[in-house]
């Protein structure tokens, strides 16, 4: 809210240059975030917070600013020239709606002359940001911003039968407000209305039909409280926010409409002349009876933690009109730990009802500044995330083979999100979203790492490898469910050229090993080919932990149909793994971490040069040898395979390396003879394998 | 060897008998030597042959005359023999053993030439990935919490309106709503919606655990704002809370300030601001002396020497109700940081939207 400081000038006796005014104000709890000059004085420019409608009123930040200079607070005491006629006899006013509306004032001028304003009042009011209007609405409208109250002002003359209702709105009514719009209201608004129609919206905004225009004389001025729930939600189903519902949805002080009224009165009696009527009509069905707030220093103490002094809780408590008085059996002992203050709970602040309420006033006018620092103990160990260790391994393992670590927005396109979702999983779609291409909860990681590899596509950045910890979102049984995955993406050369070393593009096997080097943290991965159908059929693959067939995940090359239909122009390879079996495979196999010592004797290698028939893999070479079940077998390798030259066609030649080594002692040649030997006529007869002279 | 080559020969076959004669001899072997030797110096290959031709332990030039000359001489020319011999010898060993060094030497500085290192050239690089700098913040801000007790709990991002809103008392209707315009989850049996912050976690921890509570929670939070430079429809904050039978202000202010030292450095002060947030009171929003300027005031903190942290505040009573903890006995305090805003501010990004693109040129800026 916009603050004139010489309006505060009205009603405290401020000292203070505006921009030292401006920082206490901010350290006590009404930010300013602006001091600027105006045709009518210094503004400052004021967050106020949802808990402080009085301070959407200069009265209330006066209060505040005296209290921070702990100064008096001038009462706001209208001088009104009052006719014998009385308004109880010009208009009636009829509450329907109580609990909606819980007071409704109403006060009649005669013969106003309705014409622009004087320069003190427009100045002001467009320093305040407001428009000025005719004088009668800028008096409603400058009171609204003097003190907190919204007002209205009707032609009184247009009013049926010259009286008020106010009441539910009846279904499909319509009224067309201020602003031009032509409104249907619906049962759960409230109108204010005269005998026979709707002539504004309670407590949002008046009605065209019975504005004040410059043909007006006789007008009618409401000031009235209407419920913050009703009003917000009104509000809200009209779409219409004003500066009366901005008030009125925090809290109104309801024991300011009569006053504010008074102050309007007086003013458009200064601006726009006319005869008021004696009187106010005054419907105020249920007034809330006074109440009690008590405050005590043991409690001071143990929320804050330090003391403040008797004379600091006591004038700070005045000065913002609670009228703090001690009732405890110590009276008169000035700072007393026993000591209690009853305090007035006070009808501009809804939100203060409790000590702690009290205590929050004391201590931010008292300064947070002046409670002493400290840490406190602490009396438990603290953890990390249950799987954090496992977690810091990955990442460790996936930038120690170049992947960069990304961060998504989990928020996905619907349609490209369905393109890698797995079959059977039901979405969580957002209701409400912004955008169609941000209007899921995305069902995999893959969606996330696809855009971000677009992106870089489409920036110039054509090499990547890129991962992300995340999350993937759905519905089971109509329960939000989340689960963590690792997802893995590249493209573009896995190597680039150098002085030492030739390029080399990112294919499928640069993501298999990849995949076994982190795989290696649980203890190794068992491949199966295939993969879902957003991958290419050609390279796919799934895979689970070694020795615990839980599947852990799926990678491959994206395929080629949705490469075109998404315009990347290059090979692009993914991968996604579920992190909860994940975690569970490396917590177990870091666990069971054994130090093995290794054979005394030396090992010897010992490669055959095969020539297979296309179709037969390397697996089943060495599940062949591995049968033989030579214990002093230690491995079995791909060390070269290529096709073409001397190789015929529908054959390829794959070079493997056996070492043998013992642990009981040198292998001695007729040995490692009788081991080769063996291996080759295991290959030969099940394999069908030719051996090459190398 | 041809007959003509006269040490192939004995002295006596050659008709050498006097003493002059033996000297003569000697003396043209060493005119040979020192025509040959300096013209095949420049040629590595011949000199070489050269050596092996004089030095050649079966045939070299001083054998044969060890052989047919010495041996074979009439025992009246074999001592004069045996000097001039040796005579020949020390010639041929030390003009031999000079020019080796003039070879070896003029080697050694093309191959230091050759195999010199170039320093101006890169070295081989295994190409290194990095961490996110979300991620690493959130490390950084996990590691100062844990330092001081706090443990880490996480939760979920789709939430009930309870969770989020109502049981930190943000009923329904309440204005505080308005800075949390919120996205809803079609379809879901008791209405979800995407957690506006970190907050919910406070609720859930205290209703699984009994006090002294002492976390933080890190996460993604939504908001239904639309995006630009400063603000994105997903953020990340980090909420903390800790409660207990004898948490103060003071407890709240000493854990503001060190995380503030921890975080900014050292010369970091802080200060705290009255605000409000619902589920926290007394409320106050956190700032920082500016890391930049040091409070000097500069562009970064728009000349007013203060960053804005962060809010926190005391927890409201009336949020104990909601998770059965006594208010009248026990005490904390509560924070909510934004995650982004605090690596933005950090590190200098300008950009909201830089940290979430995923660009590779800013990933590498941040190893």
């Amino acid at each position: 809210m916009k603050v004139l400081y010489n309006v505060l000038t009205e009603f405290v006796d401020i000292k203070a240059a505006p921009a030292d005014l401006a920082s206490r104000l901010s350290l006590a709890g009404v930010a300013i975030d602006s001091v600027e000059d105006s045709a009518a004085g210094p503004v400052l420019d004021a967050e106020v917070t949802a808990n402080r409608p009085d301070c959407l009123g200069h009265y209330g930040i006066a209060r505040e600013v005296a209290a921070v200079y702990r100064m008096q607070l001038k009462p706001v005491q209208p001088k009104l020239k009052e006719v014998a006629d009385n308004a109880a006899d010009a208009t009636r006013v009829e509450i329907e709606s109580p609990d909606v509306c819980r007071r409704f004032t109403a006060r009649i001028l005669r013969g106003v002359k309705v014409q622009p304003s004087p320069d003190w009042l427009r100045e002001r009011l467009e320093a305040m940001g407001q428009k000025s209007i005719n004088n009668v609405v800028d008096v409603t409208n400058y009171v609204m911003f003097e003190l907190g109250q919204p007002l209205h002002a009707y032609d009184f003359d247009k009013l049926n039968e010259r009286r008020i209702a106010v009441r539910r709105a009846r279904p499909g009514e319509k009224l067309c407000t201020l602003d031009g719009a032509e409104r249907t209201l619906t049962r759960d608004m409230c109108v204010i209305a005269d005998a026979t129609r709707a002539i504004g919206i309670g407590g949002v905004m008046g009605g065209t039909d019975t504005e004040i225009s410059f043909s007006s004389h006789n007008i009618l001025l409401e000031a009235a409280w209407f419920d913050p729930i009703y009003v917000r939600r009104t509000a809200k189903a009209l779409g219409l926010r004003t500066e009366a519902s901005y008030r009125f949805e925090r809290g109104a002080d309801p024991e300011m409409a009569e006053l504010a009224s008074r102050r309007a009165a007086e003013l458009i009696q200064q601006v726009a002349g006319g005869e008021l009527l004696s009187g106010v009509v005054d419907v105020y069905p249920s007034r809330e009876p006074e109440k009690k707030i008590q405050l005590a220093r043991k409690e001071i103490l143990r929320v804050m933690g330090a003391d403040i002094p008797d004379r600091g809780v006591e004038e700070i408590l005045s000065a913002l009109g609670f009228h703090p008085t001690r009732v405890d059996a110590n009276r008169g002992s000035d700072g007393s730990l026993a000591a209690v203050w009853e305090c007035k709970q006070v009808s501009w602040r809804r939100d203060v009802t409790r000590g702690i309420d009290l205590i929050e006033e004391v201590a931010r006018h008292y300064g947070y500044d002046k409670f002493p620092p400290r840490l406190p103990p602490a009396k438990k160990p603290a953890h990390r995330l249950p799987h954090a260790e496992a977690q810091d391994r990955l990442v460790e393992r996936a930038i120690a083979l170049g992947y960069h670590e990304i961060v998504e927005i989990p928020i996905a396109d619907t349609q490209r999100d369905a393109l890698f979702r797995e079959e059977g999983i039901q979405p969580a779609v957002i209701g409400n979203p912004l955008a169609e291409d941000a209007s899921i909860m995305r069902s995999s990681g893959i969606v996330s790492m696809v855009r971000a590899i677009e992106w870089n596509l489409n920036h110039g950045n054509r090499d990547l490898r890129l991962f992300e910890f995340g999350k993937r979102y759905e519905l089971r049984d109509g329960a939000p469910v989340e689960s963590a995955v690792l997802t893995l993406g590249a493209t573009g050369l896995a190597r680039e050229k150098t002085i030492y070393e030739t390029a080399r593009e990112f294919g499928f096997a640069e993501l298999k090993g990849a995949l076994d080097q982190i795989g290696e943290l649980a203890g190794g991965l068992e491949w199966q080919a295939g993969g879902p159908p957003w991958l290419s059929a050609a390279r796919s693959a799934h895979f689970s932990a070694k020795n615990k067939g839980e599947q852990l995940g799926v990678a491959g090359q994206l395929s080629r149909r949705l490469a075109e239909q998404l315009k990347l122009r290059q090979e692009v390879y993914l991968a996604e793994l579920k992190l909860e079996p994940l975690y569970t495979c490396i917590e177990a196999t870091r666990a069971a971490l054994r130090f093995v010592p290794w054979p005394r004797y030396p090992a010897v290698e010992r490669d055959f040069s095969l020539v297979l028939a296309d179709g037969v893999t390397f697996a089943q070479v060495e599940q062949t040898i591995r049968a033989l079940a030579i214990a002093e077998i230690q491995s079995i390798e791909a060390a070269d395979l290529f096709r073409g030259g001397q190789i015929p066609a529908g054959k390829y030649s794959l070079m493997i390396r056996v070492k043998f080594q013992s642990s009981q002692g040198t292998l001695t040649d007729s040995q490692l003879a009788e081991f080769s030997s063996r291996t080759v006529t295991a290959l030969e007869q099940k394999l069908d394998a030719t051996l090459r002279a190398s | 060897m041809t007959t003509s080559d006269p040490t192939a020969q004995t002295l006596e076959q050659l008709g050498v008998k006097t003493l002059e004669a033996v000297g003569e001899k000697f003396a043209e072997l060493r005119q040979r030597f020192d025509d040959q030797s300096s013209l095949h110096f420049s040629n590595r290959e011949n000199w070489q042959v050269f050596l092996v031709k004089w030095t050649g332990r079966k045939s070299g030039v001083l054998s044969q005359i060890t052989n047919n000359w010495l041996k074979m001489a009439s025992p009246e020319l074999k001592p004069v023999v045996g000097q001039e011999l040796n005579k020949l010898k020390a010639h041929v060993e030390s003009i031999i053993a000079e020019r080796q060094r003039a070879i070896e030497a003029a080697s050694e500085q093309s191959a230091a030439a050759r195999d010199k290192i170039d320093l101006s050239l890169p070295g081989i690089e295994r190409s290194f990935g990095t961490r996110h700098l979300i991620r690493q913040t959130f490390e950084e801000l996990q590691q100062i919490f844990i330092a001081i007790g706090f443990s880490v709990v996480q939760g979920p991002e789709i939430e009930t309106p309870y969770y989020n809103f109502e049981a930190l008392n943000i009923p329904e209707h309440h204005p505080a709503r308005d800075n949390m315009d919120t996205f809803y989850i079609e379809g879901v049996r008791n209405s979800h919606l995407l957690r506006t912050h970190t907050s919910p976690m406070q609720i859930r921890t205290m209703e699984k655990e009994k006090p002294p509570v002492r976390i933080v929670v890190p996460g993604k939070v939504y908001r239904r704002d639309n995006p630009d430079a400063t603000h994105g429809y997903m953020f990340h904050q980090i909420e903390g809370l800790a409660v207990d039978t004898d948490i103060t202000f003071c407890d709240f202010k000493g854990t503001v300030e060190y995380f503030a030292r921890e975080f900014l450095g050292p010369k970091t002060k802080t200060r705290l601001r009255p605000s409000y947030f619902p589920f926290t009171e007394p409320s106050a929003e956190v700032d920082a002396t500016c890391h930049v300027c040091g409070g000097k005031g500069c562009r970064v903190c728009k000349f007013s020497g203060w960053i804005e942290l962060f809010g926190a505040g005391m927890v409201n009573p009336a949020v104990y109700g909601f998770v059965k903890y006594d208010p009248e006995r026990l005490s904390g305090f509560a924070f909510g940081m934004g995650v982004d805003r605090l690596a933005m501010m950090k590190y200098g990004v300008t950009e909201v939207p830089l940290l979430f693109q995923n660009d590779l040129r800013f990933l590498r800026q941040f190893p």
